[in-house]
C-alpha cells in the first residue's frame, strides 16, 4: 500500500480534482492519497466524488483556508 | 411632536393561533421566552412560518441547538424579495444544513391543548411541533397617527415628506411606522429596517429642534442576512421588480472568488447585476455565497445612490491586495460581463430559464468541464465534451439544430467554448450564466 501526496495549493478549478483523479487512476486499491487544496469549491467536490466512486474519504479538514483531504482508493 | 410607533409582527387569523408556545419574534422578551423553552429541553420539533429574514434566522439558530426544524413559505422560494435563482441557492444551502423547507404551501391552523401547540395544519398535511414561530411579516403601527387625522401612504405606513413632516404642521414621524421612497423608482415603498429607521429618526429629531433642515431623498432597501455558512445581500430593484416597474432590463449572473484565488481562505460569491438596457443605469444587485458579500453590495448600493451606469461601475477604483479582493473585483467583473452581453460579445442564459428548455428539449446542453467534474454532478440531459476536445468532437453538436447552451463551473471555459463554436460557424450559442456553481435546480 503506497502513500501519495499531492500539493494542489494555488490551483484553480478544475486543477485539484483533475490532479486527484489522475493520481487515483494510477494507484492500487488500498493506496492512501493526501491532497492539499486552497480552491474553495474543492471541499464539496471531493465529498461528492468519493460518494459516487466509493473511494473512502478517510479525513477532510480545513485549516487556515486550506483543505486537506485523505482518500483511500477502493 | 414626533410619531415613532414602529411596526408589529403580523399574526394571521389562523385557527387556534393563540395556543401557548406559538411565538412571534420581535423583542428581546420574545427571544428569551423561546430560548428558555429550548434550554429546558422542551423543544424537539419546531415549525417556522415564513421564509423571510427573521424566519430564516430563527430556523438556523434552532437548528444549531439541535432542534428538528420545518419552515413554511407561501411563495415558491424563501427570501421572497430576491430573484428565484439567488433565493434557491440560499434555500439549497439551508436544506443541506438540515432545515426542512416547504415552499408554495400554506399553514392553515394549529392543534393542541392547554399545554400548548402540538400540531401545525398545512395544505400538505399535519406537522408535529413543540414550538411555532410566526414570521410572516410586519405591519406599521399607524392607529395613533390615523386617529389624529394624519395621512397614510399607499403602502399603509405614515406618509411623510423628505423632511419627515406629516400632513399636520409640527407633527413629524420617523422609524418603522413611516413610508419611504425607493431611490431607483422615486416611488413610495416601505422598508421597516433599522438602517432606514435610524436615518429617518435622526432627520425628524434634527428638524424638530433646529432650523438647519435635514432631509432624506430615499433609500434602496439594501439588506443582508447570514444563513449558516453563506450570506445573501440585496440592493435596489430585483429583476422581477424592475420588469414590473416597466424597465427593459439586462441582467447577469457571475460567480467569482472574493479574494485572490491563490490566497488561502478565499470563498466564492455569486453576483447578480440588474441594469437598464437603454441607459445602462444600474438598477439593483443581489449577492450570495460563502464569501464576503457585504462589501460588494455596499459598493453597488453606493454606486446606485449616485446614479452609476455599468461603464462607471466597471471602472471603480477599489482597494486591492490578494488578502482582500481580486485585481478585478467581483463587482467590476460582473459589470464587464453585463457590458459584454450588451455589446453582443457573448450571449447568456439565466439558470432560471434552463429547466423549461430541458423539459421541452429546445436546448442542446453541452458541458465543457473535465470528465471528472461532469461525473460529480451535471445538469440533466447535458452531454460532456471537455473544452480541450471541443474542436475534435464538435461533430457531435448539431450545427443548425437547437440552441447550444455551454456549461462550465463558473463561466470562463464556457466563454472560451462560445468563441470556439462561433468561430466554427455555430449561430445559436449561449453560455449558462453562473455555470454549475450557481445552478440551483436538480442535477444528475
Amino acid at each position: 500500500m503506497a502513500e501519495k501526496f499531492i500539493n494542489a495549493r494555488g490551483l484553480q478549478c478544475p486543477g485539484p480534482i483533475v490532479e486527484l483523479f489522475k493520481t487515483v487512476k494510477s494507484s492500487e486499491s488500498g493506496d492512501v492519497i493526501t491532497i492539499e487544496v486552497t480552491d474553495c469549491g474543492f471541499k464539496k467536490d471531493i465529498a461528492a466524488w468519493c460518494k459516487k466512486t466509493g473511494n473512502e474519504l478517510v479525513n477532510l479538514e480545513e485549516n487556515d483556508g486550506a483543505v486537506k483531504a485523505v482518500i483511500k482508493k477502493l | 411632536m414626533i410619531i415613532a410607533t414602529g411596526a408589529t409582527l403580523f399574526v394571521p387569523p389562523l385557527e387556534n393561533v393563540d395556543l401557548k408556545n406559538i411565538f412571534t419574534l420581535r423583542s428581546v422578551t420574545d427571544a428569551f421566552a423561546i430560548r428558555e423553552m429550548v434550554d429546558m429541553g422542551q423543544v424537539k420539533k419546531a415549525v417556522v412560518v415564513g421564509g423571510g429574514f427573521i424566519g430564516l434566522e430563527v430556523a438556523e439558530n434552532l437548528k444549531h441547538r439541535g432542534v428538528d426544524v420545518t419552515l413554511f413559505e407561501l411563495v415558491p422560494h424563501i427570501l421572497p424579495p430576491f430573484d428565484e435563482e439567488i433565493a434557491l441557492y440560499a434555500q439549497n444551502h439551508m436544506k443541506e444544513k438540515g432545515v426542512n423547507i416547504i415552499t408554495g404551501e400554506k399553514v392553515t391552523g394549529f392543534e393542541g391543548d392547554s399545554e400548548g401547540v402540538k400540531r401545525v395544519i398545512t395544505s400538505v398535511g399535519n406537522f408535529e411541533a413543540d414550538i411555532v414561530i410566526l414570521s410572516i411579516g410586519v405591519r406599521p403601527n399607524v392607529s395613533l397617527a390615523k386617529s389624529a387625522g394624519i395621512e397614510l401612504g399607499v403602502t399603509g405606513a405614515i406618509k411623510v415628506n423628505k423632511f419627515m413632516e406629516t400632513n399636520i404642521k409640527d407633527i413629524y414621524a420617523a422609524g418603522d411606522c413611516v413610508e419611504n421612497v425607493n431611490l431607483v423608482t422615486g416611488k413610495a415603498a416601505w422598508y421597516p429596517m433599522g438602517s432606514t429607521s435610524n436615518k429617518t429618526g435622526r432627520i425628524a429629531g434634527q428638524n424638530c429642534v433646529s432650523d438647519l433642515k435635514d432631509s432624506l431623498d430615499g433609500v434602496l432597501g439594501t439588506t443582508i442576512v447570514k444563513l449558516f455558512d453563506i450570506s445573501a445581500a440585496k440592493t435596489g430593484l430585483s429583476e422581477r421588480d424592475a420588469i414590473k416597474e416597466g424597465f427593459e432590463v439586462e441582467t447577469v449572473l457571475v460567480p467569482m472568488d472574493d479574494r485572490a484565488h491563490y490566497y488561502p481562505g478565499h470563498k466564492n460569491i455569486i453576483t447578480k447585476l440588474i441594469a437598464d438596457k437603454k441607459t445602462h443605469r444600474v438598477l439593483g444587485a443581489q449577492i450570495v455565497g460563502e464569501g464576503v458579500t457585504d462589501k460588494p453590495i455596499d459598493t453597488i448600493a453606493t454606486a446606485i445612490t449616485f446614479g452609476a451606469d455599468l461603464e462607471g461601475l466597471s471602472k471603480l477604483d477599489l482597494a486591492y491586495a490578494p488578502p482582500f479582493s481580486t485585481a478585478m473585483s467581483s463587482t467590476l467583473v460582473a459589470a464587464n460581463v453585463l457590458l459584454n452581453k450588451e455589446n453582443q460579445k457573448v450571449k447568456g442564459i439565466n439558470p432560471s430559464k434552463l429547466p423549461e428548455k430541458i423539459v421541452s428539449k429546445e436546448a442542446n446542453v453541452v458541458d465543457v468541464r473535465e470528465e471528472v467534474e461532469f461525473f460529480i454532478s451535471a445538469i440533466p440531459e447535458s452531454v460532456n465534451i471537455p473544452i480541450n476536445e471541443l474542436e475534435s468532437r464538435c461533430g457531435e453538436i448539431d450545427k443548425d439544430g437547437k440552441t447550444v447552451i455551454l456549461v462550465c463551473k463558473v463561466g470562463r471555459r464556457a466563454y472560451t467554448a462560445y468563441k470556439k463554436l462561433k468561430g466554427l460557424g455555430y449561430k445559436d450559442v449561449k453560455i449558462l450564466e453562473g455555470g454549475s456553481t450557481a445552478y440551483p435546480y436538480e442535477m444528475k
